[in-house]
This record gives structure tokens, C-alpha cells and sequence, in this order.
């Protein structure tokens, strides 16, 4: 099955060039067929133990431990098997133990995350909708209309569906019998919501993707900005250049009418989501507390689900860098690097987001990324998600660089990747420097990506600038 | 390298890595040429290069004591090769006569006894063995089998140890009918267990298995290992232990499969007729387990150190014997030597001289190292061992005196006696596994290797002009490219959005239908062995028309559904970003293939990497007409034809054994054994080389 990852990972390739909407939906379908069918030989694929996939939060092996645990009346997190939330359990638990006869044991679980990729992309698709909208709206604003006639728009809400799903990191973490899938949707539901401007759903999106797997927290600012400002544009201050010009000359009364619109930072949405905050949260922990009363309350449960991924407790290897890092450090220094490691992603936030503020989408894609390599047990999923939203830009990107360089990257380390492991595991001719130098080519790889596709962004952005400027004067 | 390809037009200043970087790019030619050729040249200095080994692991120890094997243990182990030898298969109607015998004496010694019955499993494709664990793929099938193996396994517990450890005799031998070098290896394995029996000294456990080797060497080890590893607890095995009770005495033995912790090491015992002239007994040495893994150099060392020390056996491992006699491997040694003397002529500390013998005798023996690796298929039942992590190794004492041994039968008993025990007494002495000396590396005679450091330089040498190469493809047509936008879009005053770097996806999706395609061939053999069971010569033939077949499919049904937009009108130079991506796609290839089978990729790359770089479209030499652009389409034609891989086979089989008796069909044989076996060359084969060679023909044919 090593064809399998081959294979897939062109296939994105492929399917990045489809664009015409009866392929599109051509694809979906196929993309849903192929796991279908690759779901009915999980024994021979056996993605749930390898570590690229199921990491300790997201792993529904682990899951389906918790709830036996507590159908004997345990605590679901005794002996440390179980990290996830309390929710997921009582929904996804009892279908860990449903079997259907003559069925592969975990298919009912499996259709779930089927099911959740399938909504993912679409919602995906809707989101991008409104981005491509926005963004031709905006063009034509600054009077670029002639840019359409000169230049192809691809439909990118299209393209990136079909990345999502079918990207072979999506894939293997579907069929991979883990609740990343589940995550990655509340993660793009947050979204949706945010750049529809539909508050309740934004916040219970975020309420859950934070309750689920904490590091989509810090997408408070990107869904803040959505519901502030509407959906990914060129800046403002073009506007008003363009707009000072315009007065100056005869007025347009539609460009002045977009500009009053779109002015001001509109705070009633942003109010209304931190009321629906309030309110989910509180929904979300009071289910929580029902569910933990026997077995040790809501504090029990923060310290086994936050407190296990803040204090990077488990040390088996996964394609991040802080398993070994930990591994390695003195005990001493321990708690130091713990806050290092964790401070290195908060300041990140404040400077991207001052400098991404009038893309709020792409903000989300940056901090999802950088997300994925510094968390403690990143797998395959995370880079599926963020794939998936920068493809949201493919016309904004068009002309970034080093894409085939970051291409070959990608598929060479996951490639390698469990090459390595099996060389440390099973064969015991390597050691465990062999496979962490892949986790660091990842790391790096990704490092690579997420600066060069800023940089292509705000060259993007310099370059509608020069043009706008050229058409005033 | 790549990364330089892409990067920004040339500023007034870049940074000097940078500078290098556009420098080896743009000089990419000279430093490809200049760098396969030093890549092939560092291949042939490897036997200068090679090292003497040394024993890495203080705690081995090795002939720090005095063999106490005696000469009773010996006399007692005559007997009970006598009566191996003696024992009438025909009388004997029950299935179980000899393994009674062996079993009875070991009882007899006061070891515990255990019978393994065992089906024989026909080996299966498996085309992920390699990621998974040894113990995929029990199937327990067909028990309607008639004839079983039974293994019979003895044990001695050791009076020091814990019961965690263990070290294993193997010796395979014929059931239904013994030759009398199989009972000889019996024999020594005997007195070995006689004496272990009463010494002290003994801190791991001793596991004597007498593999019945009547389904094949292998394929009872395998068994057996796979039962000791991976304990069956759903009841579909327990009726295969029922014969436990000894059928003659009644006795009830213990019904359960024993077990004695994990193993420390594993040593294959075998006794050959030697057949050549030399004045002493003859050790030889074979250790090369699935897909090119080796045992820890360490065993090697320990063996070969007693070997010649102790025993004063001669201690040889595998050559390749028609390279001994090659006139350009002596004239090229001929002339290593020469700059040898020279150069310590020069200084006489320059010690790298290597005499003439030596440097052909070394290079057989790196090619059969070399060609016995790429395989990846084991020379022995050691093989097994190596799937579970132990390391193992086949000693095959070859032994002239075999024929008329009963005139002196003690002396090679003695001898191969007294040098099993000198290894176990070394092995005993471990605190923990092997793991001080190398797991990678090559002999070139069996006191001297070539270590990953040294042998990967000239694997490095050979691929390190494909990134570079595809970064100056890549580069080329990304400028040409933009040069002739920019002419078109100054015209107008919007420069408009081109998806200019994302030009390549068009020639990665070409790239990945073909790629696709190797995979779909790979699988097909297997398809095709559960359908059809005819000659090799159809199914070579069935094979090769639906892989056509395929090919043709998919180019239709993927190449033409989806395309991508603004990129008809740069047809005329797809074909360098084409032999760019297929360049990387080899490169990828044979860097991931080095970490799983070095001697493949090595194999590989000397093929692979002349005909990637090669590759230039026919029509635009034709149309040059120039003496160099002649050269160049010879060069290309004989190099595809040369690496089509029936044709590469047939040339390497008639290099080696000669073309004399070679059929059509042979090459389907041999694809078929590296299958069975899980090579992983197979899957290079199908999935990187013939994909190559395929994009290779298509840059060729390419319309300009």
C-alpha cells in the first residue's frame, strides 16, 4: 500500500486541475468512493498505529479504551490512555463498540470521519465562495476590472475542496481511525460561520475545536477579524487612496457606497459572538461536569486533556520536534523549555496578526500551521487542514515560489518518514536521530511554506497596489 | 539545489552559497559528468578503501578460555551421528522417527524437549512487508495438508541466567533422508549440547533446534520463529501440537511450544563435501538476510577470529567467481598497485597500497556482497533471524575428509565443536545485544569490510547531479518562459495573474500517471498467479501486454479529464520541466531506496542516473545534425535499450553464467523469486525504475 500514499499524493496534483463544476463534483464523489473502499481493508492498511497518523489526543483506539474504561465505571482518563474530551467520548464511544455483523470492526467510526471530511470540504467550498467573491468584488472596486479580461480567475473554492479531500493526509487520517477529521471540521465550521458573519455558529465552532484539541484557541483573532471586517480583501488603505482620488474627480456612487460600508470595523457581530462564546462555553462545560461528576469533576479533566498536551507528557515518537527535544532535556530545565516552546507560538500571533490583519482567512491558515509545528503531538491531519486553506489562495499565490521545491519536500519526507521508523523500530539498524531528521525535513518544509506563501501574499498585495497606483496617475 | 532554481532574478549581490549554488547550476553539465564519473570511480577504490575489522565489544571476549569441548562429548556425538547415519527410513513407518531419535538423546542429556509440527507456507506477496512487523500475514490455511514438518527443539536452561536470554543452534537437516553432512552438523551440534549441559559458566539459555528442512531450509525456521514470536491464541493452532506425545514411548511430553527469552544470537550449522584441494577445512561464511540487511559485523568477527585463530580453518565468504579472472580488473588493479608503490615511494607513510591478488579477490567478493544484497533475497535459514531482530549467521564447514570420515570423524567434530562453543562462550558473555560494530556494511574478504561512512560517498557522488540538474532544467524553462511573457504582457497595461510557478503541475501529473502505472505493474503478477497458473514465457508475455494495456488506459482516461489552463501555448519547452520532474521523481526514488536497501540503489543508480540525464527529445538532435548531436542520440538509444529491465537482465545473467542455456521465460522466474521473497527490489524495479526508464522513452519521443 506504500502505492497507495504515491499515488494519492499526485493525485492532488491531478485534481488541483480539474476545475469545471461537473468535475468537481465528479471528484468529491470519487474521493468518497476511494475511502469507501480503502476503509474495507483497514487490517491490511493498519494506518491506526502508525505514529504519522494517531497521535495520543486524536487516536480512537485510545477513545475506545476511555469508554470502555467508563462503562465500568471508571474514570475514562485512569491509566492514562485517554486524553480527548468528554463529549467525544459519549458520542463517538458507543460506535466504537457497535459492530454491524459481518462488518470490519470499526466501520461505523470510520463513516463518521468520512462523513466529516465530506462537510469539511464543503464547507470549505462555501467559504471559498465567499473569499473569491469578495476578492473579485474588491478588484472591481479599485476599478481592476480589466484584470479578469487579462487573466484567468480559477475557481479556488473548487480547487481547494478537492484538495481537502483529496489530498493523501486527509485521506490516510480518515481512514486512519482518529478524530482529527471531527476536529478539522469544527475548525472550518468556526470559519464558515465567521466569514458568513453568522456569530452563533463561529462561536460554537470555536467553542468546540478549542474544547477538542486547544490550539484552534488562538483562532479567536482571525474569526474576530472575519466578523469585524468580512472576508479576506486587499487593504484598506487602498480604498481610500483610490477613493480620495475619485472624489477628487466625479464621485462613483457605487465605489462610495462599498466605501462606507466597508470602513469601519463593525463591532455588533464581534459582541454577538462573545455572547454565543459565553453562552456555548458554558453549555460546553456544563455537559462536561455532568459527565465528570463521578470521576473527579472538571478540574480531573483539564488537567488530563490540557495538562497532558501543555506538559508534553508522552515522549513516543510523532512526526513533530518536542518528543525528542523532551526526551533529551535535563529534568531540570524541563518546565523552562515547556514555556519556551509554548510562549514561541503565542508571539507569533500579535505581529502576523497586525501585519495579515486585512486577510483574516489567510491569518487562520498561518496560525494553523505554525500550530502544526510546534504542537506537542502534530500529525498528518493538521497538515491536511492547512493545505486545504492555503489552496483557498491559489489565485492570490499564483505566482509563489519554490512550489515544486516544497512539492518534492513533501512527498519525499512522507515518504520517508515511516522508511525511517521501520528502520529504528523494526529492523533495528537505525536509531532514533534517523527518524527525528525527517520530523526536522517536516518542520523545515513547513517553515519554508508558510514564509514563502506569506511572502507571496504580500507581494500579491504590493503588486494590486502598484496598479492601482498606475491607474490613478 | 533546487531551492537556487526558483530563486529570485540575479540581484546585484547575492549571498555566496547563493552564488555557488547559480555557479553549479549553470555549469550543471561539466559537474554531472565530472561527479559520475568520480562516483564510479570511488565504487571501484572501495576494495582499497576497505578496512580491517575489529572486535568492537569488549565483553565478547573471544578465545579468552580454553575449549573444554572433550573428547568424551566428541565420542558420544560419533555415536549418535552413527546412529542418524544408520537409521532406516524405510522400517520406520511413523512420521516422527528421527525427531524421536534426536529428542530421546537430548532427554537423555537433560534438556527439555519440545516437538514443532508445522505446515509448509508457500511464501506470499506482500507488497507492505516491509513497513509492517515479521508477524503480518499468519494465515493458517490448508490443513488438509498431508505432510508436515516437526521441528524438534531442545533446550538447556541455564544454571546462571534468568531464563530471558537465549542463544540458538540451528541445524537443518532432511527427515526423510539424512545425508551425512546433515547428520555430521547434528553431531557437532550434540557435543555441544553434552558439554553445555554440565558446564557453570552459562548465563542464557541454549536453544538447539533441529529444523526438519524436508519443505525447505528456510521455510521451517520460519515456522518455527514465527510461532516462538507470535503465539496463536485463537485455538486454530493447538491442533497441531497433538503429536507431542511421543508416539512410540507413550511418554507425554510438555504439550505447550517452550520458549527461553529473547535471543541473543543465532548460529546456522552446516556440513558440506569440500571439493577443492585446499590443505585445510574450509569455513564458509553467509549472512545476508532479506533485502540486504546484515548481522552486527561483530558475529562476523567473533566467527572468523576463532575460525582462524582457534581452529585453523580457512574462512571464506562468497565471490563472484567471473570476475576473477576479468582482464580489466587486473589491468585496473594492475594499475592501483602501481600508484600504490608510487605514492609510498613518495611518502612512505602513504600506506594505501594494495597488491594485485587482493584487489581482484576483494572486488569479487564487494560484487557478490553487493549483488547478494541488492537481491534482497537471504542466502540462508539465517535470514529469518535478522525479521526478528537477532542476528544470525550460516557457518558451512566444507570439509574434504567428509567422504571417508569414518576413518578420523572425531577431528571435525572436535573442531567444529570446539568453535561453536568458543562463539557461545563469547556470546554468553553479553550484557546486552550486538550493537557496538556496524549493521551496514559490505565485506570485501572476511576480515575486511567497507562501513556506510565510506560506501555511501560514491552512491552520493552518482545522485548528486540529479537535484542539481532538474534545479537547472527547472531553472531554464521558468526563464525562457517568463522572457516571453514579459513580451507579451508589456503590450498591454495590467500584467496579469500566470500561474507561472505552478507550470511544473502539468509535467508532475504526467509524472504521476506513470508512476501510478508502476504501481498498478507491480501489483500485477500477483493478480495473475491467483488467476492463471500456465508457463513463464505466457505469463511474462500476459504481463508485459496488460501493463501495455494499462499504460495506455490511464494515459487516456487521467491525461486527458483534467488539464490545466495557460498552458498550451509553451508546448515547445515542456519537455525540459518534464525531464525536470522525472528527474526528481529518480531522485527521490533511489535516495529513499538507499535507506532501505543500499545495494539496490546503488545497483540502481548507476543506471538510472546516465539515462535520466541523458534524455534529450530525438527530433531536436535530429533536426541539429551536428557530430555531438549524433553521439547523443546513439548514447540514448543504447542506453534505453540497454536498461529495459529484461534486457538489463539478460545481459547481467549472460555476464554471469553465460547466455548458453537462457530462456525467455527465465526473466518471469526471477521476477517471480524476488516476490515471494518481499524484496523490496521488486518494487524499486516496478515503481521507480521502469517508470523512469518509461518517462525517459517519452522525452525521447517527444514532439518538437
Amino acid at each position: 500500500m506504500t502505492t497507495t500514499t504515491t499515488t494519492t499524493t499526485a493525485t492532488t496534483t491531478t485534481t488541483t486541475t480539474a476545475k469545471t463544476k461537473p468535475h468537481f463534483w465528479k471528484w468529491a464523489i470519487a474521493s468518497i468512493i476511494f475511502r469507501l473502499i480503502l476503509i474495507y481493508f483497514p487490517k491490511n492498511l493498519n494506518l491506526a498505529t502508525r505514529p504519522e497518523v494517531s497521535t495520543p489526543v486524536t487516536s480512537l483506539r485510545r477513545l475506545a479504551e476511555g469508554y470502555w474504561l467508563t462503562q465500568s465505571s471508571m474514570s475514562p482518563y485512569a491509566g492514562s490512555m485517554y486524553h480527548g474530551s468528554p463529549l467525544l467520548l459519549s458520542v463517538l464511544g458507543p460506535l466504537t463498540m457497535k459492530k454491524i455483523e459481518g462488518q470490519p470492526y470499526h466501520l461505523l467510526c470510520s463513516l463518521v470521519s468520512v462523513i466529516a471530511d465530506f462537510i469539511s470540504a464543503m464547507l470549505i467550498r462555501a467559504t471559498g465562495l465567499k473569499l473569491r467573491m469578495a476578492y473579485c468584488e474588491r478588484l472591481k472596486l479599485l476599478g481592476l476590472g480589466k484584470l479578469f479580461e487579462v487573466s484567468e480567475i480559477l475557481p479556488s473554492e473548487d480547487i481547494a475542496a478537492l484538495v481537502y479531500l483529496w489530498n493523501p493526509f486527509t485521506i490516510v487520517t480518515c481512514v486512519g481511525f482518529n478524530t482529527a477529521p471531527v476536529e478539522n471540521l469544527f475548525i472550518i465550521l468556526s470559519l464558515y460561520g465567521a466569514s458568513t458573519r453568522v456569530a452563533p455558529l463561529a462561536a460554537f465552532g470555536w467553542v468546540i475545536a478549542s474544547h477538542l484539541s486547544l490550539y484552534p484557541t488562538i483562532l479567536i483573532i482571525p474569526v474576530i477579524l472575519l466578523l469585524g471586517n468580512g472576508p479576506d480583501a486587499t487593504p484598506k488603505k487602498l480604498l481610500l487612496m483610490y477613493k480620495k482620488d475619485e472624489g477628487g474627480s466625479s464621485s462613483k456612487g457605487r465605489v462610495v457606497n462599498g466605501l462606507t460600508e466597508q470602513k469601519s470595523f463593525s463591532w455588533r457581530p464581534v459582541g454577538l459572538f462573545f455572547v454565543w462564546v459565553f453562552i456555548w462555553t458554558l453549555y460546553t462545560l456544563f455537559m462536561c461536569g455532568i459527565f465528570m461528576r463521578n470521576y473527579g469533576g472538571l478540574s480531573e479533566m483539564f488537567s488530563r486533556t490540557y495538562g497532558f498536551i501543555l506538559t508534553v507528557e508522552d515522549l513516543s515518537p510523532n512526526i513533530g520536534v518536542l518528543w525528542y527535544f523532551f526526551a533529551e532535556v535535563f529534568e531540570f530545565f524541563r518546565d523552562f523549555f515547556l514555556i519556551v516552546f509554548h510562549l514561541n507560538i503565542l508571539f507569533m500571533i500579535l505581529p502576523l496578526a497586525i501585519r495579515l490583519n486585512h486577510r483574516p482567512c489567510f491569518l487562520a491558515f498561518v496560525y494553523m500551521a505554525i500550530c502544526s509545528m510546534l504542537k506537542p503531538y502534530p500529525s498528518v491531519g493538521d497538515s491536511a487542514l492547512y493545505l486545504a486553506l492555503l489552496a483557498l489562495f491559489f489565485n492570490e499565490l499564483a505566482e509563489m515560489q519554490f512550489s515544486f521545491f516544497l512539492f518534492c519536500g513533501y512527498v519525499g519526507v512522507s515518504l520517508l518518514s515511516p522508511v525511517m521508523h521501520n528502520l529504528w523500530i523494526w529492523r533495528g539498524t537505525g536509531n532514533a536521530n534517523f527518524y527525528f531528521a525527517t520530523g526536522m525535513a517536516y518542520a523545515c518544509f513547513q517553515i519554508i511554506l508558510v514564509v514563502e506563501s506569506v511572502s507571496a501574499m504580500l507581494n500579491h498585495d504590493r503588486k494590486i497596489r502598484k496598479l492601482v497606483a498606475a491607474n490613478i496617475s | 539545489m533546487e531551492t537556487m532554481s526558483e530563486g529570485e532574478p540575479p540581484k546585484p549581490k547575492p549571498r555566496p552559497i547563493v552564488r555557488l549554488g547559480l555557479f553549479l547550476i549553470s555549469h550543471s553539465f561539466i559537474v554531472s559528468v565530472a561527479c559520475c564519473a568520480a562516483g564510479i570511480f570511488a565504487l571501484l577504490l572501495l576494495p582499497v578503501l576497505a578496512k580491517n575489522t575489529y572486535i568492537s565489544e569488549n565483553a565478547l571476549m573471544p578465545g579468552s578460555a580454553s575449549p573444554m569441548l572433550s573428547n568424551d562429548d566428541v565420542s558420544r556425538a560419533r555415536m549418535f551421528v552413527n546412529k542418524v547415519v544408520s537409521f532406516d527410513f524405510k522400517t520406520d513407518s511413523s512420521s516422527i522417527g528421527i525427531q524421536e531419535l534426536v529428542a530421546q538423546h537430548i532427554t537423555d542429556l537433560g534438556g527439555e524437549v519440545n516437538f514443532h509440527k508445522f505446515l509448509p507456507q508457500a511464501n506470499k506477496f506482500n507488497p507492505l512487508h516491509f513497513f509492517s512487523g515479521p508477524d503480518q500475514g499468519i494465515v493458517q490455511e490448508n490443513y488438509t495438508c498431508s505432510s508436515y514438518g516437526i521441528n524438534t527443539v531442545g533446550f538447556i536452561r541455564a544454571p546462571r541466567g534468568d531464563g530471558k536470554e537465549a542463544i540458538v543452534l540451528v541445524t537443518p537437516y532432511n527427515s526423510v533422508k539424512t545425508s551425512t553432512g546433515e547428520a555430521l552438523s547434528l553431531g557437532i551440534a550434540y557435543s555441544i549440547f553434552s558439554l553445555l549441559t554440565r558446564v557453570t559458566w552459562l548465563a542464557k539459555d541454549v536453544i538447539w533446534l533441529a529444523a526438519d528442512s524436508q519443505h525447505g531450509e528456510y521455510a521451517a525456521v520460519a515456522a518455527w520463529l514465527r510461532e516462538y514470536h507470535t503465539p496463536s491464541f485463537d485455538g486454530s493452532g493447538k491442533s497441531l501440537f497433538e503429536s507431542n506425545a511421543s508416539p512410540r514411548t507413550g511418554r507425554k511430553r510438555h504439550n505447550d511450544f517452550l520458549r527461553a527469552g529473547t535471543m541473543a544470537a543465532a548460529l546456522v550449522i552446516k556440513v558440506t563435501d569440500g571439493t577443492e584441494k585446499a590443505e585445510r577445512d574450509v569455513l564458509n561464511l553467509y549472512a545476508e538476510a532479506s533485502n540486504g540487511q546484515m548481522p552486527n559485523l561483530d558475529l562476523i568477527n567473533v566467527v572468523n577470529y576463532l575460525a582462524v585463530n582457534g581452529q585453523r580453518l580457512r574462512v571464506k565468504v562468497e565471490k563472484l567467481g567471473s570476475l576473477l579472472d576479468a582482464w580489466w580488473l587486473r589491468s585496473l588493479a594492475e594499475l592501483f598497485h602501481k600508484l600504490g608503490t608510487l605514492a609510498r615511494s613518495l611518502n612512505p607513510q602513504w600506506n594505501f597500497g594494495i597488491s594485485v591478488a587482493e584487489y581482484i579477490e576483494g572486488t569479487a567478493t564487494l560484487a557478490c556482497s553487493l549483488y547478494n544484497q541488492a537481491l534482497g533475497v537471504p542466502t540462508g535459514p539465517h535470514g529469518v533471524f535478522r525479521d526478528y531482530q537477532v542476528d544470525a549467521i550460516t557457518m558451512e564447514i566444507s570439509s574434504k575428509r567428509l567422504a571417508n570420515y569414518k576413518n578420523r570423524p572425531n577431528e571435525l567434530l572436535l573442531q567444529g565443536g570446539r568453535l561453536v562453543e568458543g562463539v557461545i562462550l563469547s556470546v554468553n558473555n553479553l550484557l546486552e545485544k550486538f550493537h557496538q560494530s556496524f549493521f551496514l556494511y559490505l565485506l570485501t574478504s572476511p576480515n575486511k569490510f567497507v562501513s556506510v561512512g565510506v560506501y555511501m560517498i560514491p552512491f552520493a557522488l552518482l545522485v548528486a547531479p540529479l537535484p542539481m540538474v532538474a534545479a537547472s532544467l527547472f531553472a531554464d524553462s521558468t526563464q525562457r518562459n517568463s522572457g516571453t511573457e514579459n513580451k507579451v504582457t508589456s503590450s498591454s497595461d495590467i500584467p496579469a495573474i500566470t500561474f507561472e510557478s505552478w507550470r511544473w503541475l502539468h509535467a508532475a501529473k504526467t509524472v504521476f500517471i506513470v508512476h501510478f502505472w508502476g504501481a498498478v505493474v507491480t501489483l500485477l503478477p500477483h493478480f495473475l498467479s491467483l488467476v492463471l497458473d500456465s508457463l513463464p514465457l505466457i505469463n511474462l508475455v500476459i504481463w508485459i501486454v496488460l501493463s501495455a494495456f494499462t499504460l495506455l488506459v490511464l494515459q487516456v482516461v487521467l491525461g486527458s479529464s483534467v488539464s490545466l489552463p495557460r498552458m498550451k501555448q509553451t508546448q515547445g519547452m515542456e519537455w525540459t520541466l518534464l525531464k525536470s520532474v522525472t528527474i526528481a521523481a529518480a531522485c527521490t526514488g533511489l535516495c529513499i531506496m538507499s535507506v532501505i536497501n543500499f545495494a539496490t540503489a546503488e545497483l540502481g543508480a548507476l543506471m538510472l542516473v546516465p539515462m535520466c540525464l541523458m534524455a534529450r527529445p530525438l527530433r531536436i538532435d535530429a533536426k541539429a545534425k551536428t557530430l555531438k548531436s549524433f553521439i547523443r542520440v546513439a548514447c540514448n538509444l543504447v542506453l534505453i535499450f540497454l536498461f529495459f529491465p529484461p534486457v538489463t537482465y539478460y545481459l547481467w545473467k549472460g555476464a554471469l553464467v553465460g547466455l548458453d542455456n537462457a530462456r525467455v521465460g527465465d526473466f518471469w522466474n526471477w521476477v517471480e523469486s524476488l516476490w515471494t521473497w518481499n524484496s523490496a527490489t521488486y518494487i524499486y524495479m516496478c515503481m521507480v525504475h521502469l517508470p523512469c526508464w518509461v518517462l525517459c522513452v517519452h522525452t525521447l519521443a517527444y514532439p518538437c
